[in-house]
């Protein structure tokens, strides 16, 4: 089990996590917050990349960063951008991440077949990485973090670049994978995890919002989320009123989703409430600062 | 030792050593090439290095009384031969110099004096008057054997090696033709290696640092530790590249055919004045240990920087001030001047000491730093 415990992040006067405590069991959590929210920072520091200012993780009760090699022989981590050797082929490039895995190269040879066979980059095993498209780079990527049948397996935003069917693919592999093992995976795509998260993790004002499954999270918003049909011409009015979760054009009105906490009106439908729109509700904030 | 392995093969790339030869060649061409294709540079220079190559191998590694005095009727001999011919050669006679004395002491207003004495040196090259040249300034400094002229500046500690250089009786008896153009040659061949290791080694650990592989290298078994590994590649890679070089360099070098003087002690070459006596052979190796150490040195300086700065245009920028430093400051009095009676006793085993201890401490720091620092990029 990995725990986190009282754990915050300093830089400087800057606070990027704070009051941090957290509990994983085999399972795949899903950590869901806007850009530059702290997701990576939390990430990292369960990669021992970045070290903690104040508290601590523990494995089975063990200090992570005591537990040195001990525990990184246990993790695959795939960075949201990682780099590679644009000469090296796929495979060249995983026998040397391999031999950092302290995986011997006989038994690495074997992995990485099934692995790249995996990722369906098996036609390609030994075409150097520079003639990659981004989505093949992001496979290699995801074969390097399973390459030592790590139990944590801990992935920052791994579905950059992949297009549709990969996705699909994907979500299906880490699926499988999180039948036996701990996978933590980063993301603010909400579709990459909605399906497939045991429990969602929510982070806001450097804080834990939420820690739940889905359902749970989504019961949140239960009776507060309608649809309805209005006019061009109301939108702006209707923006301004509400909390508009997503809009689309049919038939020249526009079908709006929102959020109204008080008694609704006779004409909007009431919707079951989705982990996106308990996203879009709770950082309506920074999303429209982005925006 | 894979991972080692792996490592290496990241600095020694074909890229790389095609880089490296590039640069060789055009050093070589440049530079080095000269010691080797102009040695013996012309005359008397090639007099003087046929006359020493016979002393060697009729005197031995040093010359005692009856040697000079062997050596001093040799000369007398060849300046006999030297009056027969001139005594041959009417118009040398009539022009007032038919015997090699006055031949040797010639007036240069004298025109046809001038003209006859420039058709023997530089139309008909005789090589008799070449070699006789040099026999003479040989014979000078056997003269002057007992003087040992130290400067007015010379510290008591130089004046008690001048001393001591006198009472062992190791006087000055060879051309100094040879260790001078060894000297010169050994000069340039390490600014070719030096240049060589800055550019093979620096990018070693900012590639991987801007390629943002630290990333998944730290979250592997091996962790941070393959920083370590990285600076143990560097410093292979290091002594690989030196060693391939001075292979090379001195495979050209052998060209000079100076290995018969190997075993002539270093204060039988006139003029040099050192702190020890080593021979020769000796020397070469005490120098080409001196191109190791700076090799190494700037190895981990090339590898302590590439940890710190953002660019290789930063990188390279940073260390040419202290390359340049060393090829304009330091080279002769740590290198070809390594025991040289100019410079203190003390300056070369200090220097070398405080350059590896402080480009080794640099090094530890920054492996501690690297184990502690977050990886946020």
């Amino acid at each position: 089990m990995l725990v986190v415990k009282d754990m915050a992040k300093q830089y400087g006067d800057f606070t990027a996590l704070k009051d941090i405590n957290l509990e994983f069991t085999n399972g795949l959590y899903g950590l869901l917050a806007p850009n530059g929210a702290g997701k990576t920072t939390l990430i990292k520091m369960l990669a021992t990349l970045i070290a903690p200012t104040k508290g601590e993780v523990l494995y089975n009760g063990k200090n992570i960063l005591s537990m040195d090699d001990q525990y990184r022989e246990l993790l695959g981590y795939l960075p949201q951008q990682f780099g590679y050797y644009k000469n090296y082929s796929p495979k060249q490039y995983l026998l040397y991440l391999a031999a950092l895995k302290g995986i011997s190269k006989k038994e690495a040879a074997l992995k990485i077949d099934e692995l790249l066979e995996k990722v369906a980059l098996s036609q390609v095993v030994n075409k150097k990485m520079k003639k990659f498209s981004g989505g093949m780079i992001q496979r290699v990527g995801i074969a390097q973090a399973l390459l030592n049948d790590p139990k944590i397996l801990i992935l920052d935003e791994p579905t950059a670049g992949l297009d549709p069917k990969e996705r699909a693919r994907f979500r299906h592999l880490l699926s499988e994978l999180a039948r036996d093992r701990l996978v933590i995976i980063s993301t603010h795509i909400v579709s990459d995890i909605e399906s497939i998260a045991n429990e969602i993790i929510m982070i806001k004002n450097q804080q834990i919002l939420y820690k739940d499954s889905v359902e749970k999270i989504c019961e949140l918003l239960e009776g507060h989320v309608y649809e309805t049909s209005i006019g061009y011409e109301q939108l702006g009015v209707f923006r301004k009123q509400y909390v508009l979760l997503s809009e689309k054009q049919e038939q020249g009105n526009m079908i709006v989703r929102f959020i109204h906490k008080g008694n609704p009106e006779n004409e909007w439908r009431p919707v079951s409430p989705q982990l996106e729109d308990v996203f879009l509700y709770e950082y309506r904030d920074e999303i429209d600062g982005e925006a | 030792m894979r991972i080692l392995w792996n490592e290496i093969k990241k600095i020694l790339t074909w890229k790389v050593l095609l880089l490296l030869i590039l640069i060789n060649s055009v050093l070589y061409f440049f530079v080095i090439e000269f010691h080797i294709e102009h040695f013996p540079n012309g005359r008397p220079a090639l007099d003087s290095y046929k006359i020493a190559t016979q002393m060697v191998d009729k005197y031995g590694i040093d010359m005692d009384e009856d040697e000079i005095l062997d050596f001093k009727n040799v000369y007398d001999a060849e300046v006999k031969k030297a009056d027969r011919y001139l005594q041959s050669r009417k118009e040398f006679v009539e022009a007032g110099i038919g015997s090699y004395d006055k031949f040797a002491n010639y007036s240069w207003e004298n025109e046809e004096q001038s003209a006859l004495h420039d058709k023997v040196f530089f139309e008909e090259q005789v090589d008799l008057f070449f070699e006789l040249q040099e026999r003479s300034r040989l014979i000078t400094f056997h003269e002057n054997r007992k003087v040992y002229p130290y400067p007015s500046n010379a510290t008591a500690k130089q004046k008690l090696r001048y001393e001591e250089l006198n009472t062992a009786k190791h006087y000055r008896v060879y051309t100094e033709l040879i260790i001078d153009n060894f000297r010169e040659f050994i000069s340039d061949v390490a600014i070719a290696i030096l240049f060589s290791v800055v550019l093979v080694i620096s990018p070693a650990i900012l590639k991987d640092r801007s390629r943002q592989l630290l990333g998944l290298q730290y979250t592997a078994k091996k962790g941070r530790q393959l920083y370590l590994t990285k600076i143990a590649a560097g410093m292979i890679s290091t002594f690989v590249v030196i060693t391939a070089l001075l292979i090379v360099y001195f495979s050209i070098y052998s060209l000079n055919k100076t290995s018969l003087f190997f075993d002539v002690p270093i204060h039988t070459f006139i003029g040099n004045y050192a702190w020890y006596n080593p021979t020769f052979f000796q020397y070469i190796l005490l120098c080409v240990a001196a191109i190791y150490v700076l090799g190494f040195v700037f190895g981990l300086f090339a590898m302590a920087f590439s940890s710190i700065v953002s660019s290789m245009v930063a990188l390279l920028g940073i260390q040419i001030p202290l390359v340049a430093g060393m090829l304009i400051f330091g080279l002769k009095p740590l290198l070809s001047f390594i025991i040289g009676i100019w410079y203190p006793q003390w300056l070369v085993p200090t220097s070398y000491s405080v350059m590896l201890i402080v480009s080794v401490l640099f090094v530890v720091y920054l492996t501690t730093r690297e184990k502690r620092r977050d990886i946020v990029n």
